[in-house]
């Protein structure tokens, strides 16, 4: 914003130190670091810190209440592998991700594409959407525990009037994980037609006329216009909602507590082993070295991102 | 975008379903919330109570110490909001406007942290809060939400579209930085605060695993934990437990509703997250 001033000449010192000087008040150093200082630190303590700090833990055994932490290698990353605890939260935790980030996506898409038929009215269905976006996870969660309660539930109340076997949705190993991916799509939904719609609305319309007078049919505008210039956003959501359902504990938290006497089915997901471990158990160590995976998860996710998108400028 | 008649009676039909399903549970917790126990397990479910009352909220808010959870969200989202309103706006002014020794380096590392999810390095951040004996209070539930590094972001985006003239302008007139700070960069940039702001506090207000970890007294619940055990150890009341539900929704909807297009702007232009 400043022009900046011309370098001294060498050997000058004096010249030089009344350059820096000269810098020090024309481009506002002194604020500069008052202002930034403070809130750099607080980032270095409570962000820089701590992730550092969780990689180094995973090599240690620690127990916050225990005196002797030794060094011990890699050993937590060797029980992991043993851990089946941890591989079914792996595979619980993918498996729902991959469900629910394919599920909100598609369905996003369809609605924020159909959207825009109806653009006047669209403000009023984005709003309602996203409604379930704004109330936390927890609420979200009761809620639909009473909706999917099996003897009382409004749910199995449809299922059975429509003539369909009432299910056992959280007490059933193999549907609970339908019962999770039900409550994050309806969350979720709303946000991801919101982000599509702001791309969406991005296509000019001269594009998408000028198809349709070479006489290309809704379905072949959709393929060969909208989905190949929303490439970039369907790449950002994909990301992000891998990331956000990747990281899912609330839900389970909610629905896997005993539901209506019977104990529903206890459904292991990543953070919640990380949960177990560090502060129920108190093993920060291994916990560490569990959180250390779900940092190399999400580091591969960006790194993936930042390729796809390393000619693209302005990331969100 | 399609125009044709058929897409757009479909569009028309598939939106109403997906906006009617969305709001059906909400409908729905309220009414449980409102209906007298014998009602709420009728079979056939009904629609609406019979008989409403209130008895549950009061249940809730005075017999189960609601109140002062509620109370302790507010005090947590608020000062969460208010410390990331000041750290993202004054530390975005000075990424946008401001040239010095070693910026982007510091940017990026501030941005190199923002898709980490808490969850990752929660372990350590508890262990600080355990090691200078702070579990249980005020300031450790707030600790982790004094800065955002979205906020950072999204403040520099704000600032950097205030024209530099209006600042060499106010210095002109003699205006010190802090001064140009408070009255020409916060007072151009109040649609992105308050967008943040609501991000902010909704962060601050629906974070449960935290919480979870630090908090050890009833006495320190927020609204969350306090409805996720509370629902937990009293899970055939459902009375009760729904109108802890909407007691926990209803502060979003209430700031929701009255920022609604301040939001919606913030998500258009970078992807905000509410």
């Amino acid at each position: 914003m400043m022009a900046t001033g011309d370098i001294a000449p060498r050997g000058n010192l004096a010249a030089r130190f009344q350059e820096f000087r000269d810098s020090i008040k024309r481009d506002h150093l002194l604020w500069v670091l008052l202002a930034l200082g403070p809130v750099f630190a607080l980032f270095c303590i409570i962000r820089v810190y701590p992730i550092l700090e969780t990689i180094r833990l995973s090599f240690y055994r620690y127990h916050p209440t225990q005196r002797s932490r030794p060094f011990i290698g890699l050993d937590n990353y060797w029980r992991l592998l043993e851990d089946e605890a941890f591989h079914t939260a792996l595979i619980n935790t993918l498996q729902f991700c991959v469900m629910a980030t394919v599920i909100t996506l598609v369905l996003a898409f369809a609605v924020a594409v159909l959207l825009r038929s109806i653009e006047k009215v669209a403000p009023v269905y984005e709003l309602l959407l996203y409604i379930p976006v704004v109330t936390p996870w927890v609420p979200a969660s009761v809620i639909w525990k009473w909706i999917f309660d099996p003897v009382h539930g409004i749910l199995n109340y449809g299922l059975d009037s429509i003539g369909l076997p009432k299910l056992a949705w959280l007490q059933d190993e193999h549907v609970i994980i339908y019962a999770i991916v039900l409550v994050s799509v309806w969350k979720m939904l709303g946000y991801f037609v919101v982000v599509f719609g702001v791309g969406l609305r991005n296509i000019p319309d001269e594009l998408m006329e000028a198809a349709e007078l070479d006489g290309a049919t809704p379905w072949q505008r959709l393929i060969y216009i909208v989905i190949p210039m929303m490439k970039p956003i369907i790449l950002f959501t994909v990301i992000i909602a891998t990331i956000i359902f990747f990281n899912v504990f609330a839900p389970v938290y909610v629905l896997t507590a005993s539901a209506q006497g019977a104990p529903a089915y206890d459904f292991k997901v990543v953070i919640g082993e990380i949960y177990q471990n560090a502060f129920v158990f108190y093993r920060m160590g291994y916990a560490g070295a569990q959180s250390v995976v779900l940092l190399l998860f999400v580091l591969t996710l960006v790194f993936v991102q930042f390729t796809l998108f390393r000619d693209k400028a302005g990331l969100r | 975008m399609f125009k044709e008649r058929p897409i757009v009676i479909i569009a028309y039909i598939v939106c109403t379903i997906m906006a009617v399903l969305a709001v059906t549970p909400f409908f729905w917790v309220l009414m449980t919330a409102l209906k007298p126990n014998p009602e709420i397990n009728a079979w056939p479910p009904h629609i609406l109570p019979e008989a409403p009352t209130l008895d549950h909220f009061y249940r809730i808010l005075a017999e189960e110490n609601f109140l002062r959870y509620v109370f302790n969200s507010l005090v947590i989202a608020l000062s969460s909001m208010a410390a990331i309103l000041f750290t993202s706006s004054l530390a975005g002014f000075i990424f946008a406007k401001y040239r010095f020794p070693g910026r982007s380096v510091l940017f990026a590392i501030i941005l190199a942290t923002a898709i980490i999810p808490l969850e990752v390095y929660i372990i350590p951040l508890y262990l600080m809060v355990f090691g200078v004996k702070m579990m249980d209070s005020y300031f450790s539930l707030v600790f982790p939400f004094v800065i955002m590094t979205f906020g950072v972001f999204f403040m520099r985006q704000v600032i950097m579209a205030i024209p530099d003239e209006l600042l060499e302008a106010a210095r002109i007139d003699g205006a010190n930085e802090f001064w140009i700070y408070v009255r020409v960069v916060l007072a151009l940039s109040k649609s992105g605060l308050m967008a943040l702001g609501v991000f902010a506090f909704s962060e601050a207000w629906a974070n449960f695993i935290w919480p979870l970890v630090v908090v050890t007294t009833k006495d320190m619940y927020t609204t969350e934990l306090g409805l996720a055990t509370y629902q937990r150890q009293f899970f055939i009341e459902y009375g009760p437990i729904s109108a802890g539900a909407v007691i926990s929704i209803m502060p979003m909807l209430i700031v929701f509703a009255l920022l609604r297009r301040h939001i919606m702007k913030g998500i258009a232009t970078s992807g905000l997250r509410g």
